[in-house]
């Protein structure tokens, strides 16, 4: 492992400690650094809103792969050893102990390594040129078998959900840091100037742990993601109450900014005055382009009918996935879409049906999305991943022997898990690393939380080594202290 | 090989886990030897620090130097120091701020909400000399001073009344920590006296409710209760710990030292486990009793009456519902890794102390997957699988709810109770040097102690009697509330000035390592120390220096000319302080201005937190958000709002409320549309603007001109210029006019709920509309 030397400014040779953004900026005099320093001494007029609040569009470290991602987020941990990696040993050791030699963990989620080993279910079929497996449960996503690069070797820390979703997100299971998007947001500013440069799309359910998967953490808050509701306008306190009419509401903030110019002549110059008069006008055009954005009636019938939206169980992800595609063509740089918020694919108990359930709701919209990205030229430049906080257990997790096949459950497995990747000029219908024979333990080119992140950075055109933030005297980074590249995936 | 690892992780649990007792005599016996010897015990070699680290500022003794006496313009010693600087770079001083600004400033500064009209008035007309040092004083002695400033605290003490992670369960009593801080600070608890109860308090003062409420500082870790790795959970906590005391207290960033020495500061990673291990035997207690004694004898008899009569009714219910639970207790006890079974079935006198302290955190689950099976009724979850019980069973059951109905007479109401941490008995585990910090990676075993540049013997700590602590804490209280340590002081000094002028003499309040910022002024950081050592730690004293101080009476807007010129190029960012800084106020200082402004604060002090509506549409956070049914609930303030730690309240979140997983010594401030949508839009800021419309009303009847004059009174404490009220007169007709359309066409367009006589609804709609921008202004959020 090559010793790395920390690019650590000290606060205090840093010429322009009040602007924190500056100060804290690992990336150097970027043109960001320049602009703060030119408005904050006066030399140029005001920095615009986007400026002040740090979301302008900025240079990424190298040509990015992608422009936007969107994180299908399956909550709960899907079972990787019924979807996308096949082990036929299951069926031979089912009904048995796991064998010392696959190396128990010292506890289990919910203690259930003591738990005989129970076999797949599922009917598994190689599916395009490139002989991918997946199992009867995703027959939608296995039509773009060649589109999709499996990395079945992923491994994460968190035993329980709220930290494993957590560190899928942040990259550590305790909170307070920031999640990726906001890293992300934070490095290359935001793609567009009306919406949220970060948006999650959830289903009625709480994520496990909440905002804290969308934070900001120690970044300024401008950086978290926004969550987008699922009834009515999408974003908190967006409309005027109603019956305040576009006509009135203008004619308040021209009120405002009157105001704010008797205001600012009584005082110097103050670039962030400034910014807090931009703000509102960004506000204001927000609130035309955000609900413009999530307006899915503008869509053909075809179009909705593709994602899933004429069909009860797939309507509510299906609209999401759809509105992830609305805000991708409007520049929106991360999107999280959740599948099963709330741990929905938690089967610990009677996993044929909680997963034929999830895989009904899913299957069909994923691969809408991907269909729809790919014919409009956007699956290019998009970033699509899949994946839950962890995948699931070989043995299972009913409490008694007494069980029958279908009631078979399986617990959180962090050691070993599949997710996929699409989109963003990665070569499709191939498998990267391995489990070992019963899907427990990565085994070949491990894949941790902290390398996916690099990897997702890159893609989007920035380091994670440089991407830093001085906090509490540490130049902080998305993947702490880990994160390498997962070359196979850019190759 | 990972074999191998395996084996030996195994072995070292096991070595940690049953280390042998008794071990302080020998080492108090090491301490004496090494101290008779003339020699102290290095925990760190001889080469172990830089030059530049032993020389380092912050790690020198405070230095008091006699302030530089200055001119007509110095009023105290603060000001000396301050006008030396400015001089050297050919500086001087903004002119005074006038006397509306000013006491608009004390009032948002010491107690977070601004003047009323009429507290104007009197300040303006007072023209005896001492008029701004009885202001001061008296706003410093209002009990709000402690909302406003113990809010700072609860900051750092990273508050929160709720546990994070899955199911981020409430903490009930957690508020009496925060009502802890606030009358801590309106009483001007000396410093010193307030980081010992806070760290030892339970310790120090047993019998001391409030010393006890005090050590809830350190209770105030997220906590995940579904950790079934009992030793994980207790090293997550003890990191959570460790790095929360270094920082706030010293100013340290020893969480940097977590995984290996500190990669600037000369904090070795043995000196970090060092600091942990004062804590090495601490565990939470949510429910300490905080009555009298003669009033919980009464309280226990009367529970003990309760339980006997009601014990069969308990039985027999809990046979019905064992059944259909998913899990028995002791199929759920089979569920946690070996070492934790064995802690619990080790007879409790036979416990080595980290089984013991595994047993005293399993005994704190009451949860349904507590495997030891608390008392029916302290178990939360105790019914959550009636709902299943069919026919008889059922009926049963019923039959039996109503035989306790009966009895419930005979319950004592439960007792106010307390929550905090405490030692779980004298004999602590052993602390280990980590391996990149993992429980399962011990390496050399370490003694409590301090920062060894700073002083490398092992603590001496001596148990007090009655076996109840290991008297650690002690010892590390008294080493941060030491006057020869060269940092609390430094520090807390610091922070009192960061809050006024926006930055600190340490910019960097979190950091005085050397990866912070040099102090811009050293010496008055020194004589500011040392002068707060000398008053008895007094809080206010510090107050008082500063505020009384030329410095702090500048205008923020110094006359146009060349000095100006001169000083925004010399000293853009204004550290030098040559005029008096202008910044956004915090959220919760926004939300109480304009309630108070609009006539609608509910000014009651300490309490249970309160639940304020959430806004339309946000999902209802997971551990529960009960709104209160009372409008004057609502409109506590912002102190008082519940923290759940998960789920932040929305409109104090959208203003840089700080994450309450970790110590936040000083918050971001970020202008973003999310904080003008909330403004703007919100349904809260919508009452507020009523609010003020109808005092508006009230005082200056309906003649607009007199509603601008009022509206100005009471929003900005100032009368408006000519030209500003030309702009509000403008906008009335306007706004009335385009109200008049949207009605005429229909339209329901939001109304006040009653309009006056000879007022139109237009009108009394475009002047609440008015008010509404007075809050949204630039000159309202930044407070002047």
């Amino acid at each position: 492992m090559t010793k790395r030397v920390p690019k650590h400014t000290p606060a205090s040779r840093a010429p322009l400690s009040r602007r924190e953004l500056l100060a804290r900026s690992g990336s150097g005099l970027g043109s960001l650094a320049l602009a703060h320093l030119l408005t904050g001494s006066g030399l140029l007029p005001s920095a615009s809103a986007a400026g002040r609040s740090g979301l302008a569009a900025r240079e990424p470290h190298h040509a990015p792969r992608a422009r936007s991602v969107i994180w299908l987020f399956m909550e709960g941990g899907p079972s990787h050893i019924d979807l996308f990696d096949p082990k036929p040993e299951l069926e031979r050791l089912a009904g048995q102990l796991t064998p010392p030699s696959f190396k128990l963990p010292v506890t289990s989620a919910t203690g259930s390594h003591r738990m005989p080993i129970v076999p797949s279910l599922r009917k598994w079929r190689q599916h395009g040129e490139g002989g991918l497996w997946v199992s009867d449960w995703y027959p939608h996503v296995a039509q773009h078998a060649d589109d999709l690069a499996v990395v079945r070797s992923c491994w994460a820390d968190g035993l329980n959900h709220t930290g494993a979703t957590r560190q899928m997100n942040t990259g550590s299971i305790l909170a307070g840091r920031p999640s990726l998007g906001a890293w992300a947001i934070y490095g290359l500013g935001a793609g567009n100037e009306e919406l949220p440069a970060f948006v999650v799309l959830t289903d009625n359910k709480v994520v496990r742990g909440g905002p804290t998967n969308w934070g900001a953490g120690f970044l300024p808050a401008s950086y978290q993601g926004t969550h987008f509701r699922s009834d009515g306008p999408p974003v908190l306190d967006l409309r005027p109450p109603s019956g305040v009419t576009d006509s009135r509401q203008r004619s308040r903030l021209d009120l405002l900014q009157a105001l704010n110019r008797h205001h600012a002549d009584r005082l110097p110059a103050d670039s962030e005055l400034d910014a807090r008069i931009e703000a509102y006008e960004l506000a204001y055009r927000m609130q035309s382009a955000a609900p413009a954005a999530v307006d899915v009636d503008k869509e053909t019938e075809a179009t909705k009918r593709l994602y899933g939206l004429d069909e009860k169980e797939t309507a509510r992800f299906g609209t999401n996935c759809l509105l992830a595609r609305r805000l991708v063509e409007r520049g929106v740089r991360f999107i999280e879409v959740y599948c099963g918020s709330g741990s929905g694919w938690d089967g610990h108990t009677k996993l044929e049906a909680n997963h034929t359930k999830w895989c009904k709701v899913s299957d069909k919209p994923i691969s809408g999305l991907l269909t729809d990205l790919k014919s409009r030229g956007l699956l290019d430049e998009t970033l699509v991943v899949w994946g839950g906080e962890f995948g699931r257990t070989p043995f299972t997790d009913s409490n008694s022997s007494k069980s029958a096949p279908e009631d078979y459950g399986r617990d959180h497995n962090p050691w070993g898990f599949t997710m996929w990747l699409a989109g963003a000029g990665i070569q499709g219908g191939r498998t990267i690393g391995s489990t070992d024979e019963i899907g427990f333990r990565a085994r070949e080119n491990p894949c941790h939380v902290h390398d996916i992140h690099a990897t997702i950075l890159h893609l989007l055109g920035l380091n994670h080594l440089d991407l830093t933030y001085l906090h509490n005297g540490r130049s902080e980074r998305a993947t702490i202290n880990g994160g390498n590249l997962i070359d196979e995936l850019l190759a | 090989m990972a074999a191998i690892g395996g084996a030996f992780q195994h072995g070292t649990r096991l070595l940690m886990i049953q280390a042998t007792r008794h071990r302080p005599v020998q080492w108090i016996a090491a301490f004496v030897l090494g101290l008779a010897l003339g020699l102290p015990l290095p925990a760190a070699g001889a080469d172990t620090y830089t030059r530049a680290q032993r020389d380092y500022w912050a790690f020198q003794p405070v230095q008091r130097s006699e302030a530089p006496p200055g001119g007509e313009w110095v009023r105290n010693p603060v000001d000396g120091f301050v006008l030396e600087a400015l001089q050297a770079e050919g500086l001087g001083p903004a002119p005074e701020a006038d006397r509306a600004a000013l006491v608009r400033r004390a009032f948002l500064a010491l107690v977070g909400l601004p003047p009323s009209p009429e507290e104007v008035r009197e300040f303006v007309g007072d023209s005896s000399p001492d008029a701004y040092e009885r202001l001061v004083e008296r706003l410093l002695a209002s009990p709000h001073y402690g909302e406003r400033w113990g809010r700072h605290w609860l900051d750092l003490a990273r508050f929160a009344e709720s546990s994070g992670f899955e199911r981020d369960v409430t903490r009930g009593n957690a508020w009496r920590y925060r009502d802890y801080v606030i009358a801590a600070l309106n009483a001007d608890k000396p410093y010193d006296r307030f980081v010992r109860e806070q760290v030892a308090g339970d310790e120090l003062w047993p019998d001391s409710f409030e010393a006890r409420i005090a050590t809830a500082f350190n209770r105030n870790y997220a906590e995940e209760g579904n950790q079934k790795d009992l030793l994980l959970a207790r090293q997550e906590t003890l990191h959570d710990i460790t790095a929360v005391v270094g920082s706030t207290f010293l100013g340290l960033t020893y969480d940097c030292a977590r995984c290996h020495d500190h990669k600037y500061d000369p904090i070795t990673q043995k000196d970090y486990y060092r600091l942990q291990a004062f804590f090495a035997n601490v565990n939470h207690d949510d429910r300490f009793p905080i009555v009298p004694a003669a009033e919980l004898g009464e309280y226990r008899r009367k529970l003990a009456v309760w339980e006997e009569r009601t014990a069969h009714i308990w039985e027999e219910m809990s046979d019905l519902l064992m059944p259909l639970r998913n899990y028995t207790p002791s199929e759920l006890l089979a569920r946690y890794p070996d070492f934790v079974i064995e802690a619990i079935e080790m007879p409790a006198g036979r416990r080595s102390p980290m089984q013991q302290w595994m047993a005293s955190l399993l005994a704190t689950k009451t949860c349904g997957t507590c495997p030891l099976r608390p008392k029916p009724h302290l178990d939360p979850l105790f019914r959550n699988v009636a709902g299943k019980l069919k026919g008889e069973d059922k009926a049963r059951f019923e039959a039996l709810d109503a035989e306790l109905q009966k009895l419930a007479h005979l319950k004592p109401a439960d007792i106010p109770r307390g929550t905090g941490i405490t030692d779980v008995d004298a004999d602590p585990p052993p602390t280990h040097v980590l391996s990149n910090g993992q429980y399962t990676g011990p390496l050399e075993e370490v003694e409590p102690g301090f920062l060894s540049i700073l002083d490398p013997r092992p603590a001496l700590v001596v148990p007090p009697d009655g076996g109840r602590f290991t008297g650690r804490r002690s010892a590390l209280a008294g080493w941060l509330a030491d006057p020869s340590n060269p940092l609390p002081a430094r520090v807390m000094v610091n922070r009192i000035w960061h809050h006024h002028f926006g930055r600190g003499i340490v910019a960097t309040p979190g950091d005085f390592g050397m990866m912070g910022e040099r102090p811009s002024h050293p010496q008055l950081l020194d004589w500011l120390a040392d002068e707060f050592v000398r008053s008895g730690w007094s809080i206010k004293r510090v107050h008082r220096l500063v505020m009384l101080s030329s410095t702090y009476r500048q205008a923020t807007a110094p006359a146009p000319g060349s000095a100006l010129e001169r000083a925004r190029r010399a000293d853009p960012f204004n550290k030098l302080l040559w005029r008096f800084p202008s910044r956004r106020l915090e959220g919760e200082v926004l939300r109480d201005s304009a309630l108070r402004v609009a006539g609608l604060l509910n000014a009651r002090v300490g309490g249970p937190s309160v639940f304020p509506p959430l806004p339309e549409g946000t999902p209802k956070p997971v551990g529960g958000w009960k709104t209160e049914t009372r409008d004057s609930d609502h409109r506590r303030r912002s102190v008082y709002v519940f923290v759940r730690r998960n789920a932040p309240y929305p409109m104090l979140d959208v203003f840089d409320f700080p994450d309450s997983h970790e110590s936040c010594a000083m918050r971001n401030r970020t202008t973003t549309a999310s904080q003008a949508l909330s403004l703007l839009n919100g349904a809260e800021p919508t009452e507020w603007a009523r609010g003020l419309a109808d005092k508006v009303r009230r005082e200056a009847g309906i003649d607009p001109r007199e509603q601008v004059e009022a509206a100005y009174r009471f929003a900005y404490s100032r009368r408006p210029s000519p030209a500003e009220k030309e702009t509000a007169m403008a906008f009335f007709d306007r706004q009335a006019g385009i109200i008049a359309a949207d009605l005429d066409q229909g339209g329901e367009p939001p109304v006040p709920a009653s309009v006056p006589e000879r007022v139109s609804e237009a009108n009394a709609a475009a002047l609440v509309d008015f008010c509404l921008m007075l809050l949204n202004s630039n000159e309202f959020a930044y407070g002047s």
